[in-house]
């Protein structure tokens, strides 16, 4: 065994000695001992610089037609004959390295691959895999990662991680302050976004100015927008999966960057050299300044700070099993001119094994916990109080994996969670008895679900992939729940009775089977035809009256009055990549069907609500279109363009003829945005010099316009009739931005000077438009434009 | 060159608030209803107009509904038929002496010009607990592009609020009377731009409306059973107003829980400013009907309410901040609304 160890430790070093001379010369990998096949040979690809392990870096056997991906910590695993080969190194933004090598043992290999600085025609956009999009028989899975974001011009001086992905086919957002995202037709609480695993609930810092996620500690992520693996649940559109990058085991290094609205660190290295490794990253803003020479009076008096912090440590304690840590926080606080302040914070914690049983089994578990919550301070000295909310949850869930062989592997595996929601605390704060304690009803729930999915190719041409997915939900006391008189509406009026339910009882169960498939069908292999289906459950509702996540939403669960959102959604796609990769093109249809999104009666009173379902109305919803994608990977110019048509629409129909919103027809959800086109180029310009620009085309999203101006108690009052039937002007804008990369003497002095430019030509694009009375004018439509004038920012990155 | 670059970053102004032309389309001229009956002296008005559509002020107005049949009726057989103003049209008034019964309930029926008749639903009339205490706190309000703010005094009452039902409060501040202080000596010709003083007169009374952008409303969720304090008005200072000394009555109604709906849809829209965290536009629903045709949409809202109030006299020194005073180089009597003489009921 000792012996073994020896030999091992002695190839280690020659491979990566061998790599540092000359990479043309044939390296012989392995002890002779004769063995003609089956050759293991394991490896790792690092930063050159960092020593950090490249994750997701493909390795390509071009003569067995074979690819690798690298896992969490850089390795990867290859099965040969004795054979030469010329084995290919490649991760995006990274120079590829040809290694020829001649397999005669089982042995290790250490690649170092060097961060290319803009080399001419060799910057691949994204994708780690170039025939990922054809050949896989995932539909709608996008994976970004940070060096193509980079490639992005910079939303308010950095890389913004949701800004990002709205530019994408069937991706979009509401308006220019809004962090969630639509992904086809769903509304923002439908998406799963979760940190290393743990359900962040507020995405977004300065009311969604600000993604919150710290683009420098950030791997990768991935946006299921169609077919979601069985292995995802709890929401009914999208999954967000967001994976923090892991420190370098050898060597400690770092980002820093500076922009005039705020600034982040971080700090990657071994804790234990070898073993353990650690990376920190803090993020702030000083954002103040802008606030103050914004021309609102009332936003020029605010005040706003926010942060987030992030902590991974990850312990690849051998090469089978892997221990990984992530902490991550983000904090806001936001004083208007009016004493109010609030304040919002996620927090989450996740910490997950991965274990190698064998060459096939392999074994994951995560736990993990998160807390939002936030604050409302009324400190005005006239009946001052404090409001408190938060959500909790609690949960875990493991995966078995089995590959079965190249082309064939299973994933089985469970989810538990427990909910606690404090939808609302009043506290009275002032010296005088004169506003009461208020408490909303504690909320509390559990959820589990089980799952199982096969995926497998026949022959170059068929891949398929099926999966079934069983979720159920609890709804928990201890409650006190109304009941209303049958055949009216909901209301204070018709409640007839109250049910006491103790701690832990069951108020309520639902449950459904969510099967998930998809079926590919290569026409050669530059493309492909797929398609998919599939089902999801979520047993949570954002309450929600805007039609952004705004920090005082209260989230609700399911339960007597108001069931699972469900979701049902059909895809069609064909892929095409032409000229070696260099272009790639794909159409995509969908059609969503939605259950139990939730409506809002007119007026409706959200905040402090104890018997909210008699202010929220269930709705049908559907959702359809068509998205076009074409995307330039390599050459000097690079870069996409996404078009999309999708309709969103919801329909309310209720017993109660009163309670239907626009009779009982289909009406546009507040996000429907029919066209929907991107562009974006990068082109270098030089080696240190790179150029890149933003295109944004929408319609304008569904207002509604006041069918009469009326006049009560001296207001005048518009009347609103039906809902959502007129538009906002289309959306237009275009985004620019210049990087220039700076040769220094040492690593100190290299750095990345990014100016960017937002809303070139200062379109005043509508957020809103909305009708009454500014001063001294009479009643008018008027108009909010939250980007009224180009915004420049300057940023500064180095990494050490 | 840096520097200048970063003096631009600084001065950004970034989100704006401007009119925005949009085409409405024409709606219907709905008859909407402003209609408030208490238990206080009267008399009380019922307001009649017909709605306009949204736009310019010029083409489209709200115009009054004039020579209507207007009564209430109250759940014990009395019909009281009101007489529309004279100088008001489309204001009709209850008799002199008129006032609502705690306990009873109303409505209020219409029959226009045309022979159209629409009817209220009945409403009670609830008691409404006194105002013990009025406090002033002077606001400031920023204004964009200004560097002086506007400011005015905000009215917070006192109210003991009973414990053993749930009320619902609607506040109305009545026409204020303030002193009007004048300089005739400071006069000026217009014709021959010379000064022209006048002897006469100095100091007048002011009998003026204070209109407010919103409305004051309250429901004792929150404080149900307890002493506490609620703004319940807002008078602006204009530089005129808060010279000397001003009166104002606060009136305080107990409406029905349906009227408190009505009004706090009223005062949401009123308070919408465009901003991301606004509720999406709410159908305001009323309490009148039209009895030709029930799938007529009738707009407003009528309300019986019992009513109390209180009449507090605000000193310019109550105030810790002031709008510069504006000088009138005038008689004091040619100000619109200025009398030389006092309400016989002043006493501050």
């Amino acid at each position: 065994m000792k012996k073994i160890l020896v030999i091992l430790i002695f190839f280690i070093g020659q491979a990566s000695w061998a790599q540092t001379t000359s990479p043309s010369k044939r390296e012989v990998i392995g002890r002779d001992i004769g063995q003609l096949k089956g050759i293991k040979i394991s490896g790792r690809i690092m930063d050159e610089i960092t020593g950090e392990g490249l994750v997701g870096a493909t390795v390509t056997v071009p003569e067995l037609d074979l690819t690798r991906v690298t896992d969490k910590n850089g390795g990867f695993e290859l099965l040969l004959d004795r054979a030469e080969y010329t084995i290919q190194f490649r991760y995006v933004g990274y120079e590829t390295i040809d290694y020829p090598i001649t397999a005669v043992g089982d042995g290790r290999m250490t690649i170092r691959l060097i961060q290319e600085d803009f080399q001419l025609d060799d910057v691949v956009i994204f994708g780690r895999d170039p025939e990922k999009n054809i050949r896989s028989t995932d539909m709608g899975a996008i994976t970004l990662s940070m060096n193509t974001m980079r490639e992005l011009p910079p939303f308010m001086g950095e890389i913004d991680i949701v800004r990002s992905l709205a530019t994408l086919p069937g991706v979009s957002q509401v308006g220019e302050a809004s962090s969630g995202l639509n992904v086809r037709g769903g509304g923002v609480d439908q998406n799963l976004i979760q940190f290393a695993g743990a359900p962040i609930y507020n995405p977004s810092h300065m009311f969604g100015l600000f993604t919150a996620f710290n683009a420098d500690v950030v791997n990768d992520v991935t946006l299921y927008k169609a077919v979601v693996p069985a292995k995802y649940g709890g929401r009914s559109s999208a999954i967000l999966d967001i994976l923090p990058k892991a420190g370098s085991v050898s060597k400690w290094g770092g980002d820093l960057m500076l922009s005039n609205y705020s600034g982040k660190i971080s700090l990657n290295g071994p804790l234990i050299k070898d073993k353990v490794s650690i990376l920190g990253g803090f993020r702030i803003s000083y954002i103040n300044w802008l606030l103050q020479s914004l021309s609102n009076p009332t936003v020029r008096n605010s005040q706003a700070n926010f942060y987030d912090g992030n902590l991974v440590i990850s312990a690849p304690i051998s090469n089978k099993n892997e221990f990984t840590y992530s902490y991550y926080t983000s904090y806001d606080d936001f004083a208007f001119a009016s004493d109010t302040t609030i304040s919002w914070r996620n927090t989450a914690h996740s910490l997950q094994w991965k274990s190698k049983l064998s060459s096939k089994l392999s074994f994951e578990a995560l736990g993990y916990y998160t807390l939002y919550d936030y604050g409302i301070f009324n400190l005005s000295g006239i009946s001052d109080f404090e409001i408190n909310s938060e959500i909790q949850d609690l949960g875990g869930k493991f995966f078995l994996g089995y590959n079965f062989s190249e082309t064939s592997k299973i994933v089985f595996g469970g989810e538990y969670k427990q909910v606690n929601i404090q939808p609302g605390e009043l506290v009275p704060k002032g010296t005088q008895e004169d506003i009461l304690f208020k408490k909303v009803q504690n909320e509390a729930g559990r959820e589990a679900g089980i799952h199982f999915q096969h995926d497998f190719e026949l022959g170059e041409k068929f891949g398929f992939a099926y999966g079934l997915r069983y979720d159920t939900y609890q709804y928990l006391g201890s409650r006190v729940v109304r009941q209303y008189a049958e055949n009216e509406p909901l209301s204070d009026g018709s409640s007839i009775g109250e049910t006491s339910y103790k701690d832990g009882e069951v108020i309520q169960t639902y449950g459904g089977l969510g099967p998930r498939a998809s079926f590919r069908y290569s026409l050669s292999k530059a493309s492909s035809i797929k398609l998919g289906y599939n089902k999801m459950y979520q047993f949570i509702h954002l309450i929600s009256n805007t039609a952004t996540i705004a920090p005082s939403d209260v989230w609700k669960l399911s339960d007597n009055f108001l069931g699972p959102q469900i979701a049902d959604q059909y895809s069609l796609g064909f892929y095409n990549n032409f000229k070696g990769n260099i272009f790639e093109t794909s159409i995509e249809v969908y059609y969503k069907d939605l259950q139990n999104v939730v409506e809002y009666k007119d007026g409706a009173t959200l905040i402090m609500q104890n018997h909210i379902e008699t202010e929220l109305i269930p709705a049908e919803g559907q959702a359809y279109g068509v998205e076009l994608y074409v995307k330039k990977n390599l050459g000097r110019l690079t870069g996409w363009a996404s078009y999309t048509y999708s309709r969103s629409l919801r329909r309310v129909i209720t017993p109660y003829e009163e309670e239907n919103i626009n009779d009982g027809e289909w009406y546009a959800s507040n996000f429907d945005k029919p066209h929907d086109l991107t562009l974006i180029g990068n082109y270098k310009v030089s080696t240190n010099t790179s150029i890149s620009a933003t295109f944004a085309y929408s319609t304008g999203r569904p207002v509604t316009f006041p069918e009469a101006k009326f006049e009560y108690s001296g207001i005048n009052l518009a009347y609103f009739d039906s809902r959502n039937q007129q538009r906002l002007p289309d959306f237009h804008r275009l985004d620019f931005a210049v990087n220039f990369k700076f040769k220094g003497q040492g690593r100190f002095f290299d750095g990345n000077w990014t100016f960017s430019l937002l809303n070139v030509y200062g379109r005043r694009n509508s957020y809103s438009i909305y009708f009454g009375e500014s001063d001294g004018s009479p009643p008018q439509a008027l108009r909010l434009a939250i980007l009224g004038v180009p915004l420049p920012s300057l940023s500064y990155a180095i990494k050490f | 060159m840096v520097k200048k670059l970063i003096y631009i970053l600084l001065l950004l102004p970034m989100a704006c608030i401007d009119p925005y032309q949009v085409n409405v389309p024409g709606g219907p001229q709905l008859l909407t209803v402003d209609g408030l009956i208490h238990s206080g002296p009267g008399p009380h008005a019922v307001t009649i107009s017909q709605s306009a559509t949204y736009g310019s002020i010029f083409e489209r107005l709200i115009r009054p509904v004039r020579g209507a049949i207007v009564v209430i009726r109250d759940n014990e057989g009395n019909v009281i038929l009101l007489e529309e103003g004279l100088e008001t049209r489309g204001s009709y008034f209850t008799p002199v002496g008129f006032q609502a019964k705690i306990g009873n309930s109303y409505t209020l029926q219409i029959q226009t010009a045309e022979g159209k008749v629409y009817t209220s639903l009945p409403e009670r009339v609830e008691s409404a607990p006194q105002i013990e205490n009025i406090e002033l706190k002077t606001v400031k309000i920023p204004v964009k592009g200004e560097t002086n703010p506007r400011s005015g005094v905000q009215l917070i009452s006192e109210i003991n609020d009973p414990a053993d039902q749930k009320n619902f409060y609607f506040w109305r501040l009545s026409p204020v009377v303030h002193v009007l202080e004048a300089r005739p000596d400071l006069h000026f010709d217009q014709r021959t731009l010379t000064p022209a003083p006048k002897a006469c007169c100095y100091t007048c009374f002011k009998t003026e409306a204070v209109g407010n952008q919103s409305l004051f409303i309250a429901q004792d969720d929150s404080f149900n059973g307890l002493k506490t304090r609620i703004p319940t008005g807002f008078i602006e200072d204009n530089g005129i107003r808060f010279v000397n000394k001003l009166r104002v009555d606060v009136n305080q109604y107990a409406v029905s829980k349906e009227a408190y709906r009505f009004l706090r849809l009223v005062k949401q829209q009123a308070e919408i400013n465009g901003s991301i965290f606004d509720p999406p536009p709410a159908t305001i629903r009323g309490n009148m009907v039209s009895l030709d045709d029930p799938e007529e949409v009738v707009l407003g809202y009528f309300i019986a309410a019992g009513a109390s109030k209180k009449r507090i006299y605000i000193d310019k020194s109550d105030l810790t901040f002031r709008q510069n005073t504006v000088i009138i180089p005038d008689d004091c009597r040619a100000v619109d609304g200025a009398k030389l003489f006092p309400p016989a009921d002043w006493n501050p």
